[in-house]
């Protein structure tokens, strides 16, 4: 039977950045899940936390924070270094990112002409994010026959929206970019990998900037398809032969930002030894009284008994698959069936999806003590060697206080410390 | 266009029901990555599902190589390849499919005919002009991965080998040599003998054809359904009294563990046992390791492979045993490909139609393969090594080849010394 100091369950932010600390302090780790995670849905920008009011990420953690039950409260100290050591780990491997705990939350506009507050993104959409000179207006520039970006629609509604400080005119304009026309299909993804090619892509720069109108001055928003593997060196190229600040806006799935973060995270996790086997989920579980012993992934045939010391369980919540609402009304915990804390079925869609404080159903998830343990109702511990880490935890709304990726980064980040650490200590002892 | 009749429809059909539309799989998808010609495995597999009541709406799932990798990454969990590879089926059930599909997936036929004819077909596969008259003739793309065949079947070299009496199921291992071994590499099928009775093992070797696997990726099912029931009788007695099925193919192994049920609906006890009873033999060696039970003594080779795990590997969801077996001899550095499909998938590129996309999804892995300046390299699985080693020029071997090698290496240093010695 195979073994690993630790099993990460779980190949979104969370169960990445896990994996990566925990293989870089020195821990053998296998990582295992049942599929791709949501970092392909999302805007691959950090939302740290950006509740109604927020001046900035930190701004936002102080006022969560206070939140009876929220992660912050005690994810909060260990928030800065997990921060700094993934941007440290994008920036190595080629994505650059801009922003920080302390930078001003300012709307960053969706694809459908919405507005979002964002402090810490990419360095494609950075200038998103600059404050708009008088004069200067924002032009939404489409690509011919892309169905997931509709710039007059987006600027219709853009225009509508009450955008404090915001550019001095919204329009929108089309490219017709080469070759494209007899695609069944055109994707982001096809969009990306085609600026990756160095010829295509300078043909398809020259008509980005000949559909641009010429009354600037201009900042000029694109659908995020401006290169996969080699992202930076086109968007150089881009800000190069563009006259005016050019910035990207991450479209619907596959969103190419999140699959960018994914690619390098993912490329880190194998540099530092992390083994990773994705498509299949956890069939049993092995417990010695509140200790997992080991776990079993489904395969084509018997299930794959793995060893394991120490598990992080950074499933998800009900977005990611790692809870599920069952037909009874009540809701469960897919791995280990730990106990939820959860509203009653009545209440889980109560409120507005989109209100100030969404639907009581966000908040469901997995009570935790100081060192992510799971807990059960009276604080008791349940499972001694499990930590969890990410959108599985309890008392977070992350769609409307927009801080499941802040959430992600510390809770793994303090998983994988309290993990090594033990294990450091454990290490001195027969030492000594 | 009527409802889909539920009654009609199978499982991995209805899985479609539960896609977001977020097109992870599309993502992941080797072919989608460099051919404009097929839209994507969501495309065609949950979007166009729901158009498949009566005629097929469309043939662009013919494009689909059958890697698995939309269904591992799907985070909904929708049988996208099975769906695939059933839709296929459909329109082949609708509209036929050419002599070539039929003859190139019945490997059976191929050995028959091949292995005593081996002098001239093997001359014949050489020839620039002989293949380019099988292509314009036979549709096989004249830069094609293609094998030599065998002088002599792994078959007839067991036939006349002193049979070692069964050691009951749990000494000893049923192998399932799959066509590969039989008809163009026995020598690892000897190898895999040699070295699963080094580990203890006695090695029984029944009747047994061809998976079926080449017949369900080109849709002909019924076909592969024969192939399936004839393999089911041999294997499921053995099966059922705990006895283990080893293959040296990540490809039948697969097919003897999930195809079976997933695509031909073979879902009875027999297919079952058989099932749960298949082993890799990478899987079996290291499960073996990990008991302690494994022999390691095994002599140094000092030098980079670089390995390329199979998507068909992937799909059994066992990891990369593989990479245990190459760090248990002294001085192997194996390097993982990274990389996701070679482009070859079984029959798929041969096809003229089929080739420069088959060639375009592994260019990466053959550029890699190149770099590394390695003198060969290792893979599990047959026609990826054929694939590998036509597109770099350097031979491809299965990973217990080097097991084979470095064990026979160790007892011709062992003798060595010992004659020192006395």
């Amino acid at each position: 039977m195979p073994s690993a100091d630790v099993v990460v369950i779980g190949a979104g932010l969370a169960g990445l950045t896990a994996a990566i600390e925990l293989a870089e302090r020195g821990a053998t780790v296998q990582l295992v899940a049942k599929g791709m995670a949501a970092t392909h849905w999302a805007h691959g920008g950090i939302d740290v936390a950006a509740p109604v009011g927020a001046r900035s990420p930190a701004n936002g953690v102080s006022r969560l924070r206070a939140r009876a039950g929220h992660p912050y409260a005690i994810l909060e100290p260990d928030l800065g270094a997990a921060l700094a050591g993934t941007l440290a780990c994008l920036a190595d491997g080629g994505l650059a990112y801009r922003g920080d705990l302390r930078a001003p939350l300012r709307p960053f506009p969706t694809p459908i002409g919405g507005l979002r507050p964002a402090a810490i993104v990419p360095a494609g959409q950075a200038p998103a994010l600059e404050p708009w000179a008088p004069g200067e207006g924002l032009l939404l520039l489409g690509i011919e026959r892309f169905r997931d970006f509709w710039p007059q629609y987006a600027a219709r509604n853009l225009a509508r929206r009450a955008w404090a400080r915001g550019p001095s005119r919204i329009a929108s304009a089309v490219a017709a970019l080469p070759g494209i026309g007899g695609l069944h299909n055109l994707n982001s993804l096809v969009l990306a990998r085609r600026f990756d090619d160095p010829s295509w892509r300078a043909e398809a720069i020259a008509a980005l900037r000949a559909a641009i109108p010429g009354d600037g001055p201009w900042r000029v928003g694109v659908p995020a398809v401006l290169g996969m593997e080699r992202h930076a060196e086109v968007l150089a190229e881009v800000t190069e032969a563009i006259a005016h600040p050019v910035f990207e806006i991450p479209t619907l799935p596959p969103s190419i930002p999140g699959l960018r973060l994914f690619d390098v995270l993912r490329a880190r996790a194998g540099a530092v030894g992390v083994r990773t086997q994705v498509g299949f989920e956890v069939a049993e579980v092995e417990r010695d009284g509140d200790t997992v012993t080991a776990i079993a992934t489904r395969t084509a045939a018997r299930p794959l008994r793995i060893m394991a010391r120490d598990v992080v369980l950074a499933t998800g919540g009900i977005g990611g698959g790692g809870l599920r609402g069952r037909r009874d009304g009540s809701l469960e915990e897919r791995v280990f069936g730990l106990p939820l804390a959860a509203p009653a079925r009545a209440e889980w869609l109560r409120g507005d999806l989109y209100g100030a404080n969404g639907v009581a159903l966000e908040s469901a998830g997995i009570r935790v003590d100081d060192e992510l343990r799971p807990i059960g109702p009276r604080g008791e511990v349940v499972l001694r060697n499990v930590r969890v880490a990410g959108s599985a935890l309890a008392g977070m709304r992350y769609l409307v206080e927009r801080c499941g990726d802040g959430v992600a980064l510390a809770s793994a980040y303090r998983a994988a410390r309290l993990i090594a650490g033990a294990a450091d200590a454990a290490r001195t002892a027969v030492a000594s | 266009m009527s409802f889909i009749d539920a009654a009609d429809v199978s499982y991995p059909a209805f899985s479609t029901d539960n896609c977001i539309k977020c097109n992870v799989c599309t993502t992941v998808c080797p072919v989608a990555r460099v051919t404009d010609l097929f839209p994507g495995p969501k495309y065609v597999g949950p979007q166009a599902q729901r158009f498949r009541g009566g005629p097929s709406p469309d043939t662009t799932v013919d494009l689909c190589s059958g890697c698995g990798y939309c269904t591992r990454a799907c985070p909904a969990g929708v049988l996208i390849a099975e769906t695939n590879s059933r839709a296929r089926a459909r329109v082949v059930e609708q509209r036929g499919t050419s002599l070539r599909n039929r003859v190139i997936s019945d490997t059976d036929l191929l050995i028959r005919f091949g292995v005593p004819l081996a002098p001239l077909v093997n001359l014949g596969m050489r020839l620039p002009l002989a293949r380019r008259f099988g292509e314009a003739v036979g549709g096989i793309h004249r830069r094609a991965a293609v094998h030599p065949f065998a002088r002599r079947t792994f078959r007839s070299w067991w036939r006349r080998r002193r049979t070692v009496a069964d050691a009951g199921p749990d000494k000893t291992v049923v192998y399932f040599h799959g066509c590969a071994v039989n008809g163009f590499e026995p020598s690892l099928g000897r190898d895999a003998v040699e070295v699963l009775e080094r580990n203890g093992f006695t090695v029984i070797v029944p009747d047994q054809v061809c998976c079926g696997l080449p017949m369900i990726s080109n849709g002909l099912y019924p076909q592969a359904r024969r192939k399936a029931a004839r393999n089911l009788r041999s294997l499921a007695a053995y099966a059922r009294r705990g006895y283990r099925i080893v293959t040296t193919s990540t490809s039948c192994g697969y097919t003897l563990k999930a195809e079976y049920h997933e695509m031909l609906d073979l879902d009875d006890p027999e297919a079952r046992a058989v099932s749960e009873a298949t082993w890799d033999i990478c899987e079996l060696l290291a499960e073996l390791h990990h008991s302690g039970r494994l022999d390691t003594r095994l002599a140094p080779m000092a030098r980079d492979l670089p390995y390329h795990p199979p998507c068909q590997l992937k799909a059994h969801g066992i990891g990369t045993p593989a990479m245990d077996l190459f760090a248990l001899i002294p001085g192997l550095r194996a390097i993982d490909s990274n990389h996701d499909c070679c482009g070859a998938a079984g029959t798929y590129g041969l096809k003229k139609e089929r080739w420069q996309i088959a060639h375009d999804v592994g260019q990466p892995l053959f550029d890699k393969v190149a770099a590394s300046g390695a003198p060969d390299a290792a893979c599990d699985s047959e026609t990826c090594r054929w694939q590998i080693s036509t597109a770099t020029g350097l031979p491809v071997r299965h990973p217990v080849e080097y097991l084979a090698e470095s064990y026979r290496a160790y007892d011709a240093a062992a003798a060595l010394s010992g004659g020192l010695k006395a």
